[in-house]
Order: C-alpha cells, then structure tokens, then sequence
C-alpha cells in the first residue's frame, strides 16, 4: 500500500494540469479586450452613420485603395521588418501633420471669428513692451532690489495693458487707436511668424550653430510671409487662413522632418510614409475627379464643421459649438494651469510635513471624486447666484470647469516633479541657488513634459464634460458667435446633448449626432495621443 | 564686487528674501484654493438645501413652500409638479445603474489588471494601457448616445419589452466607462506586490495560476477593494451618459427585481440635469431640490471616497 502511493506520487510529480492556467490565461485577455472591442465597434457603427462609405462607388474605394492605402501599407509593412525607426518617424510626421492641422482650424477660427488680428496684436505688443523691461532690469539686479523691479515692472505690465485713465493711455489702446493699420495678415506674419520661427531658429541652432539658427529662423520667417501670396491663388484660401497655416502647421512640419533628417540619418528614410499618404490622397482625389466617381454621402463635411445649428438635421451644423469648445479650452487652461502647477509645486517642494499639509493632501484626492453635477451646481450658485454674473457664459463656464479639473492638474503635476531625481536639486543647493531659482531652474523644466502630458489630458477630461455647462445655464443652441469672455457660450458635447434630446428625430439621429459625435470623438483621439506621445518619450528621457 | 557683499551674499537667509516669500506664498495660495472649494460646495450645497427643507428654512429666512425631510429621505414618488420629493425615486435608479455596472466593471477589471501585471508582456501592455486609457477619455455624453442609439436595439432583439430609455444600456455603458478605473488602480496596487513573494509561490511549486489568484490578489486587495469603491462612486456621480440612455422618467423601482431593469428611471444625477433644462425657475421650490439632491449626491460619493482611502490605508499591506 504504502509504495503504491509513493509510487504514484512520485509518477504525478511534476505534472500539474495546465488546462486551468491555459484558460485562466485566455479569460484574463478577453476581459482586456471585452472594453476596447466593445468601443471600438461602437465607434465603427458610428463613423458608419457619419460618413457612410458604403454610398460611394465602388470605383471611388478601388482609386483610393490603389493609389493610397495599397502604397503606403507595402511601405509601412517593409520599413517595419527593416527599419522600425523610420516607420516611427514617418507616423510621427503623419500624427504632427493632423495635429497641427486641427490646431490651425483652431486658431483661424479664433482669429476669423472672435479675436481681430489688430486687437491680438495691440495686446501682443502690450506684453511685449513690459517684458522686454523686465530682462533689462534683470541685467541690473546688483544696483536694484528686488522690490523696486518688482513695482516698476508690475507697473510697467499695467500701464501698457490697461493704462492709467486720463494721465496715459495703455499701449494696446494706442495701437487699436493708430492712424495707419497694416493688413491683417501682415500684423499675424508679426506675431504669429515670429512665435514659429524662434523656437524653430533655436532648435536648428541646437543642432549646428548659431548662424544656421537665425539662417533657418529668418527663412522660416520668410516662408510665413510669403504665404499670402501663395495661399489664395494656389489653395483658393484667404490670406489670413494661409499665414496661420504657415505658422502653425507648415514651419513646425518642416522643422521636424528637417531636423530628424539631419540628425538621426538612419530614420531619413521614414519620410516616404507620409509622403505616400499625401501624394496618393492628391492622386486618387484628380482620378476620382477625372473618372467621375463619386465620394460617399458624408455628413462629415465642410459645411457641416462651419454651419450654424440648424431645425433641420441635413443643414444642421457645429461651428458655434466647435468655438465654443476652444474658447473654453483657452480659458480652462489658463485658469487651472497656473494655479494647478502651484499647488502641486508648494505640496511638493515647500509644504512642511504637519496637520495643514496633510489636509491639502487628503482634500485634493477627494475633491477629485467629487462628481461633475456637483462643480456645475458650484458654478451655479457661486458664479451666477452669489456673484451675480450672467449665467452661461464662457467666464462661468471656464471658471467652473478649471474647478473641475483643477485636482487632477495637481495630482499628476504632483506626480512629474516627484520623479525628478533629488541629486538634481541637491545639485542645485550645492551651487548656492535659493529654492525658488532650483524650482524656476531645475525642477520646472525637468518636470514639464509630466506636467503638460498631465494637463493635456485634464483638458481633454474639460472639454468632453457637458452636464457643468448645462448646471451653469449655457445655451443648448447657439446661433451667434461667442466674441468676448462674457458672451453665451455652446461646447461640441452640449451641442450634441441637445440634438439627441431636444431634436429626437430619426433624422439627427442618423445624421447630426454621429456627425458630432465623431468630431468630438477625433478631437478628444487627438488630444490623448499627444499626451501618450508625450509621455513615451519623456519617460525613455527618464 | 567688494568682500562686504560677498560675505552677505553667502550668509544672508534667502529664505525670506522677497523673491522666494512672493513665489511661496503664490504656491501657499494655490494649494490653499483647494480647501476653499471644498468649503464653497460644503457651504453652498448645506444652506441651499436648508432652504429646501420645512425644518431649517425658517432658519434661513425663507418663506413659501418647502418640503419636509422625512418625505423628501423616505417618500418614493417624485413629481415636481404635484411638489412631491422622494428622494428615493431617484436612488433606486441610481443604485440599480451602479449595481449593474459593477457587474460588469468589477471582474472585467480585476482581470484587466491581473492580465496587465502578471501576463502581459511589456510590449502588448504599451499598447493595452493607453487604449484602456481612451475608454475613460471618450465623453460620457457620446457613451450616452451609443447606448441610446445601438445598444438599445440590439438589446431589443433579446428582451423585446425594453424601453426606448431603460437602466440596462445604461448600466452597460457606465460599466464600460468605469473599467479603466478599477483596472488601473488595481494594476499599481498588484504591481507593489514584491517580487519576492511570486518567486516564494513558484519555488513551492505553485503555478502561474495560483501565484497570480493565491498570492497576487490577496496581497493587493486593498488596493483592489479600494478601486471598487472609487469606481462605484463614480459610477454613482456619472451623469451625462444616464441622462440620455435612462430617461426623465422618475420612477420607484424595487432594485431586486431584474426585470425593472428594461424600464426607464431617472437617476439622481439625471434628474438634475432634466430639473435645469426644464423651465425651473431661480429661487424656486424645484430650484432648491436641486441642490437637495446634490447634497445627497455628494454625502454619498464623498463617504465611499473616504471609505476607500480607509481601506487602502487600514489594510494595506507593509511590505
């Protein structure tokens, strides 16, 4: 009896029934993917709806797929086996140029819509006047206190924004007040071309020299002005739209792919990708055009983006709303970066550890459970009820949403400067430097593409949040344009909100909503890959 | 430079120099801001629903009508124009949605975060992670409109008696809208589970099975349970999506019976949004139930968030 059962124990040792591992294994993958696959045939239904590729003729698909998608996948499956760095180069390129490109929509809707180039410029040379002030009396520190530059400068930064009534004017009124104005476009080649091409000059000075950088900067200068003369004889477009185009998308482009051409030479070759993409997408557009195809019935179309809301699905558009979702961005970024990014600076570097801090601490986590209705019923009793401001507006709207987000701004800025190293600021105190020159000099650059990834997403989170902006009274439907911080402001998701509820016809079902839907839903793609990307590269820094 | 100012630059205190007071108490006043917005809903939601409330309006100088506490906790019937307040209209639906997506949610995480730190290999998890990352990243609003739109159809084909608005599509959304967060919160807490105990397991001869369901899970259920709890509260506050696929319909569901599920309710989140595009008037009795049920609204979730931080903390393992 008792060698049968060592026997047969020492035959069962060492093989144990995988059967439950193996399944185990498997269930674990599908609840992975049960969510993501789940969404992304939700998604496929919707940009269905939207787009409706299955209107176009069969000649239409066949073009296209032999002029792009056949061409660029050989492409992308051979630099994949051979040379995965240049396919990341060249989807890099590819993701930049949508990017940029969004942002310029963004930005030529502002400055169509809203903001007049000459008052972006009077406020621009506003700034600048005061500033250039500022690192003049930086120069000086050893003959003046600091307190003194502090009151000249702050009165420097007033007088040239708002001025001192009836004694001087401010120098953004004297410029709106100027005998002679340029053109717009010229005024937007001022700022907007000197915004691109300085960075752009230093980081070609950062790979070769000084004389290439301001060589570079001066012709990516140039290449911004001339696109006036080029944009509306070439692309049909007006001037300002081609200067920001120049600014936004082109000079950064070229920048990019310059630069990595010239300093990573194994990747050069990443470049066929996206010059694929663009010359099969012209090349199958003057086919199609030439054959006679027809493209699909899409919703998604040019007048759809730039149309206001409409009773009827087919004529329905979102541009107010789009304005009004950046509009709000602006304001939430700049209310809660600054204040976000501060708190998280004093947790972190200058709290000292006792029962105040501890509180911050635990206040902070649950406020960032606090649910959204809540913040819009804040917005409302706070901004429009108590404080009396009119509801709805892009003011309340912002300031209620910077709340909102405001907790996750800290918790993830938190997170960036917790991981610079603590050599590099003990470095920083070993060399004699006060805690705020190690925080403006070692830990804010160190920590800033954690911060921006952070904010990034914190922002996406804003402008995809609805039920604030119905707490604090915005407009379901909005024909006119938001102008100033105290006018009505609509969003994407409210806009959407009320063609589902408000519209319930079969009609906005199939047409309008997936339309919006799936702008907002490639907005908000965009938004988290640039954070994604972002952080991937700074965590290989790291 | 004379010897004079070196010897003040190099024994001066800096610490309160005005460059470094200025920028500390800018950095003091932002992290102060927080606690002034905890005080500022606290305070909003407590003296609006004072006013709400026949016990303590006549304290807040209000007159006209109000509502009685007991009614509002304990009635079932929610009709704004028969001045009916029952709270409990509203968290029947909000409980039976957050019961149905912690169905979902619940094992669909636990196993996405077991997969991501016991199974996957480091490249699948660079791709799984930021895609999990976009399920919580698409509005809620859009999850609202696929429930409304697709889910409900299809679910029609197994239960032909769903309504347009019912609890089920809406539950399935939230669901899925909420995974990402029991599975990221559970992941870092199996992922602070030392190494040393999964290579204790193997060298007993346990296999990745049991390492992963013996040792893994329990040594991280703190953080498991405590993902629970913060998915559920979100849950609970989730808002846009109930609105549009639940319905405006306040109605009293008995949370137990499955088949309440296929009907239409108004959770407590959508009947804010409903009372706002609504013609509800400022200063009005509807007005201020508003901020009643917000003020339940927040009890409840900030409990269950305090609650979760307790059991982080009172369970966490020290290793």
């Amino acid at each position: 009896m008792a060698t049968q059962d060592r026997s047969s124990y020492a035959e069962g040792f060492g093989q144990v029934s995988r059967t439950v591992g193996t399944v185990f294994r498997y269930l674990l993958l599908a609840s992975t993917l049960f969510g993501i696959a789940v969404l992304a045939i939700l998604l496929v239904y919707v940009a269905n709806d939207a787009v409706q590729p299955l209107t176009a003729d069969p000649g239409w698909h066949l073009t296209f797929f032999l002029t792009l998608v056949l061409p660029t996948l050989a492409t992308a499956g051979y630099l994949a086996a051979t040379n995965l760095e240049a396919l990341k180069f060249g989807s890099m390129t590819i993701g930049l140029i949508v990017v940029s490109l969004l942002f310029s929509g963004g930005v030529a809707i502002i400055f169509i819509e809203v903001l007049a180039p000459l008052v972006w410029f009077a406020y621009v040379l506003a700034f600048a006047v005061p500033t250039v002030l500022m690192i003049a009396l930086q120069r000086r520190s050893r003959q003046l206190s600091f307190l003194t530059r502090f009151v000249v400068v702050a009165l420097a930064f007033y007088t040239s924004l708002f001025g001192l009534p009836g004694v001087v004017p401010s120098v953004a009124a004297l410029v709106q007040s100027a005998p002679f104005v340029p053109l717009d476009w010229v005024l937007l080649t001022l700022t907007l071309g000197l915004f691109a091409s300085a960075p752009t000059a230093s980081y070609a000075a950062g790979i070769r020299d000084r004389r290439t950088g301001l060589g570079v900067g001066v012709l990516a200068l140039a290449a911004v002005a001339a696109s006036p003369f080029i944009g509306p004889p070439v692309f049909g477009i007006g001037t300002v739209p081609s200067v920001i185009l120049a600014s936004v998308t082109v000079v950064p482009t070229v920048a990019f792919v310059g630069g990595t051409a010239v300093t990573r030479e194994h990747a050069r070759i990443g470049i066929l990708v996206p010059l694929l993409i663009v010359g099969g997408a012209l090349a199958g557009e003057v086919l199609v055009d030439t054959l006679g195809y027809a493209g699909p019935q899409s919703w998604v179309d040019w007048q759809f983006l730039t149309s206001d809301h409409s009773g009827t699905a087919e004529d329905a558009g979102l541009y107010p709303a789009i304005a009004g979702s950046i509009l709000l961005m602006v304001t939430v970024a700049a209310l809660s970066f600054p204040v976000g990014v501060g708190a998280a600076l004093y947790l972190e570097e200058y709290a000292p550890d006792n029962r105040i801090t501890r509180f911050i601490d635990v206040n902070i986590s649950n406020l960032a459970g606090v649910p959204s209705v809540v913040y819009g019923l804040l917005g409302l009793g706070l901004f429009v009820t108590q404080l009396g401001r009119p509801s709805g507006t892009i003011f309340v709207g912002g300031a209620t949403l910077a709340l909102l987000i405001l907790p996750i701004v800290i918790i993830s800025s938190r997170e960036a400067i917790r991981s610079v190293p603590d050599e590099m600021r003990q470095a920083s105190y070993g060399m004699g430097a006060t805690k705020w020159q190690t925080v403006k000099n070692v830990i804010l650059p160190r920590a800033f593409p954690g911060i921006l990834t952070g904010t990034i997403l914190a922002l996406g989170r804003a402008i995809g949040e609805t039920a604030p902006l119905i707490m604090i009274g915005a407009p379901n439907v909005l024909f006119s344009f938001p102008s100033e911080l105290s006018s009505k402001v609509s969003a994407m998701p409210l806009q959407v909100y009320s063609w589902a509820s408000y519209f319930a016809t079969d009609a906005f079902y199939e047409k309008a909503v997936p339309a919006g839907v799936v702008i907002l839903v490639t907005v908000l793609l965009a938004m988290n890959s640039i954070a994604i990307v972002l952080r991937n590269r700074y965590e290989q820094e790291t | 430079m004379s010897t004079d100012d070196l010897t003040d630059d190099l024994t001066r205190n800096t610490a309160n120099a005005p460059p470094e007071l200025l920028t500390r108490s800018f950095f003091f006043l932002c992290a102060v801001l927080s606690i002034f917005v905890t005080i500022g809903i606290i305070g909003l939601l407590v003296t609006e629903a004072a006013k709400f409330f026949s016990i303590t309006a006549p304290l807040m100088g209000v007159e006209g009508p109000t509502a009685s506490v007991v009614d509002f906790l304990t009635g079932t019937e929610w009709i704004i124009n028969n001045e009916q307040f029952g709270v409990l209209a509203l968290v029947t639906s909000t409980l039976m949605v957050t019961f149905g997506s912690a169905l979902i949610a619940l094992p669909l995480g636990v196993g996405t975060a077991i997969y991501l730190s016991e199974y996957a290999d480091p490249q699948l998890r660079a791709v799984l992670k930021p895609a999990l990352e976009i399920l919580a990243g698409i509005p809620t609003v859009v999850y609202g409109f696929f429930a409304l739109i697709y889910i409900t159809p299809a679910l029609r084909v197994v239960f032909p008696s769903i309504g347009t608005f019912n609890l089920l599509s809406a539950s399935i959304v939230v669901g899925i809208m909420i995974i990402p967060m029991v599975a990221s919160i559970s992941e870092d807490a199996m992922s602070a589970v030392p190494d040393d105990l999964r290579q204790a397991g193997y060298g007993m001869g346990a296999t990745k099975f049991e390492v992963s369901t013996g040792i893994v899970v329990p040594a991280a259920l703190s953080g498991i349970l405590s993902s629970f709890i913060l998915a559920l509260s979100r849950a609970i506050g989730e808002t846009m999506a109930v609105t549009v696929a639940a319905g405006a319909q306040a109605k009293f569901h008995n949370p137990f019976n499955p088949a309440a599920y296929l009907d239409g309710g108004s959770p407590m989140t959508a009947t804010m949004v409903n009372l706002l595009t609504g013609d509800v008037t400022g200063g009005g009795l509807a007005y201020r139930s508003l901020f009643a049920i917000g003020l339940t609204l927040f009890v409840i979730t900030f409990a269950m968030n305090v609650i979760s931080e307790l059991i982080a903390q009172r369970y966490r393992e020290e290793y």
